[in-house]
């Protein structure tokens, strides 16, 4: 039997981990190993064990160039987290945090007590809510004019124009077409992020990882957003709204979620 | 039109090629960076989104991770 390490998945506290026993949890990171909590005073992590010649520095680099072994163990990490995250109040660690002896946890419970006690209570009651922003180029181009201030006005100019001022005016709005569709959608980008804001507690842009052109257009932005479980109806009310308001020009909205609030932790310097 | 048309909720995650990889993007890029003994770096993880979206890219392996995942 080859010697175990720890794997550690989220941080909550001890008194919302009584209330997840290890039996009722999902199935941990590796097979045939039991979730369990480490507990210290007012906190406690959630680890498995893991055998340590797969997740030294070494072989771990290794099998994350193999994205089918990645690809099942993330899916895994956030099965436990996503489980727990519903639940209870819960910090939601990065992938393969790994810990070589159970003191060491310990001793990163007491020493981060305070900070994740106080990250604990900030994030009470909240859920995170990703949404992504996708623009079809071909019916915002083709809806430009009417989207644009600065080409429907022109373009009003050019139907009561002479024809050939008319003309001219008409390849002005041609040239203009591709700037202001970009224009336009950064100002609908802003506004969606600015009104979501107002419906959250916090929110952070993501940096697109591959640009991604789907059914609904190319992906052109991504939010994350903090939200208050007894805030999401107008949350999503708001994003239905602005989903129907720039949808004849081609912008849709996507939400997904709830998350683990992965993305409201980062700050905390660990 | 329809509003729930335009807004699609992904809860639970549909069995789609992109909640999967919006579920990789949370788990591997973020969540807190807790000093662990071991941690991987920020450029291993730019190096397995390389692995990742290819993994994406081909339906059937994706489909074989989240059958997996949904066997658990």
């Amino acid at each position: 039997m080859s010697e175990l390490v720890y794997y550690v998945y989220c941080i909550a506290e001890s008194a919302a981990a009584e209330q997840l026993p290890a039996d009722s949890l999902p199935a941990a990171i590796e097979e045939d190993v039991r979730l369990e909590w480490i507990s210290v005073n007012a906190l406690a992590a959630l680890v498995s064990r893991v055998p340590k010649t797969a997740y030294s520095e070494e072989q771990l680099a290794e099998h994350l160039t193999d994205a089918t072994w990645t690809a099942i163990r993330a899916m895994r990490h956030e099965t436990v987290v996503e489980y727990v995250a519903k639940r209870v109040t819960a910090i939601p660690l990065r992938f393969a945090t790994i810990y070589l002896e159970r003191e060491g946890i310990e001793e990163m419970l007491t020493e981060k007590g305070r900070e994740l006690e106080l990250v604990i209570a900030q994030l009470r009651g909240r859920e995170e809510w990703g949404v992504n922003v996708y623009s079809d180029r071909a019916v915002l181009l083709s809806s430009i004019t009417r989207v644009s201030p600065v080409l429907r006005e022109l373009a009003e100019r050019a139907e009561k124009a002479s024809p050939g001022q008319s003309y001219l005016m008409q390849k002005k709005i041609d040239a203009l077409r591709v700037d202001e569709a970009r224009a336009a959608v950064n100002r609908i980008v802003d506004q969606i992020d600015e009104k979501l804001k107002e419906q959250s507690d916090d929110n952070v842009r993501l940096r697109i990882l591959k640009v991604e052109t789907t059914e609904h257009g190319e992906l052109k932005a991504k939010f994350a957003f903090l939200v208050k479980r007894s805030g999401f109806e107008e949350f999503r009310d708001a994003a239905e709204r602005l989903a129907h308001e720039h949808q004849p020009a081609g912008i849709r909205l996507e939400l997904t979620g709830p998350w683990p609030v992965y993305n409201f932790v980062t700050g905390f310097t660990g | 039109m329809n509003d729930v048309d335009q807004l699609i909720i992904s809860e639970e995650f549909e069995n789609t090629d992109v909640s999967l990889l919006e579920t990789l993007d949370h788990v591997l890029n973020r969540g807190l960076v807790i000093a662990g003994e071991i941690t991987i770096s920020v450029a291993d993880i730019d190096l397995i989104f390389v692995g990742l979206n290819v993994l994406i890219s081909s339906v059937e392996t994706a489909h074989e991770v989240l059958g997996k995942r949904e066997t658990e």
